[in-house]
């Protein structure tokens, strides 16, 4: 594990190329074949996002804060709704899958999209915030125990094991 | 002299400022700000009456217990942990959970029903608007909870906006989308259908470049 508390992330898309951070950073981890900062060499410095004209760098912490409390009747009403998204979702897959029309398939795809965006935030309001909370662990735990035979329980495990859980 | 306020971005329609009525503006006219149809407008005056209706019943919470998640809503809980890590640049946990995600999704999809129609989709859409909704805000707003109110208010916007876009496709058919794009917005599911994407999302205010079209499906 990492010792240090912070490390630099950079926007692409903000980032102007004047290359400042390449001249400021003292162990290299700013000059990469991805575009994206070298986590394994950044000490956590911030010299970098200090000299950045276009502000695409930011300082991000290893560890988070934990996630806000949510009362059980908001995440029950929430998960109605998250519920309903997700049966949309899948009606408008079955109407895709049986339809013949270009364009009426287009305008599904947009359905089913819009749908899953919608059930991706209302399950994020609904205590799944933060990868790093005791929510998300205890959701994984119990999926190593799945009766199916197809289950990716390496995925789960290695999830497990590389994200930290931020509540103890 | 009225005004019409777009239930979606706030555009306001004053007829003091505009040459026609607003009942005389065609059908199809749209809002200029956001592409909402016309029915998405309603006069600002009846703004006080919602305030009205919001003393929806007071029963208590149906007990939900901890059900079991359908393999839709794991991959849908699956995924937004995936675009959380991704946020966070944590790339191969948000690989990990887009993979789960991809697994649960895979299930809930080998159940094939072809009994579905778009009506199917506008009474889920219209027990949203009328009952989830309207049940999940009365909640957030007596625990305070202004992220759940977010979701909410994002969500009802973006529903009606559905709601709206089906019905004028079951009366218009494909002709609703003549010569037009279609839209997603990635940030929150605000479909938009046209071809002068805003600027900004007019429901969550993203800037448009994560607005992103839905291609025609090639054969």
């Amino acid at each position: 594990m990492k010792t240090q508390k912070i490390r630099a992330v950079r926007n692409l898309r903000l980032c102007s190329k004047d290359c400042l951070c390449l001249y400021v950073c003292p162990t290299g981890a700013t000059d990469t074949e991805t575009g994206q900062i070298d986590f394994q060499k950044c000490i956590g410095c911030g010299k970098c996002a200090m000299a950045c004209p276009a502000g695409a760098i930011s300082m991000v912490p290893y560890q988070y804060p934990k996630q806000q409390e949510k009362s059980n009747r908001v995440v029950q009403r929430l998960n109605t709704v998250l519920k309903s998204k997700v049966e949309q979702e899948h009606i408008a897959y079955q109407l895709y899958q049986n339809s013949s029309s270009q364009v009426e398939k287009q305008f599904l795809k947009a359905i089913i999209r819009s749908n899953r965006l919608l059930a991706e935030d209302t399950v994020r309001e609904a205590g799944y915030m933060l990868p790093q909370s005791r929510n998300t662990h205890e959701f994984l735990k119990p999926l190593l125990d799945s009766k199916e035979e197809d289950f990716p329980k390496d995925i789960v495990n290695e999830l497990l094991e590389i994200l930290e859980c931020n509540e103890s | 002299m009225k005004k019409y306020v777009c239930k979606i971005c706030g555009y306001i329609y004053d007829e003091a400022n505009e040459k026609v009525k607003f009942d005389d503006l065609p059908d199809d006219w749209k809002c200029p700000l956001c592409g909402a149809p016309k029915s998405m407008f309603q006069l600002l005056e009846e703004e006080s009456e919602n305030i009205k209706e919001k003393n929806i019943e007071n029963n208590p919470v149906v007990e939900e217990d901890m059900r079991e998640m359908t393999y839709g809503e794991l991959s849908a809980l699956c995924s937004n942990l995936s675009r959380g890590c991704e946020k966070q640049y944590l790339s191969r946990e948000s690989e990990l959970f887009k993979k789960l995600s991809d697994y649960y999704d895979k299930k809930s999809k080998e159940k094939n029903e072809d009994n579905y129609n778009i009506d199917a989709l506008i009474d889920k859409i219209n027990n949203d608007l009328e009952t989830n909704y309207k049940k999940a805000r009365e909640i957030s707003e007596k625990e305070k909870d202004r992220g759940a109110l977010r979701i909410i208010t994002w969500g009802e916007k973006v529903t009606l906006i559905l709601k709206s876009l089906l019905t004028s496709y079951q009366s218009k058919g494909e002709d609703s989308f003549k010569d037009k794009k279609i839209y997603v917005c990635d940030i929150c599911g605000f479909i938009y259908v046209g071809n002068e994407v805003p600027s900004i999302c007019p429901i969550c205010k993203v800037p448009s470049f994560k607005i992103l079209e839905i291609g025609k499906e090639v054969r």
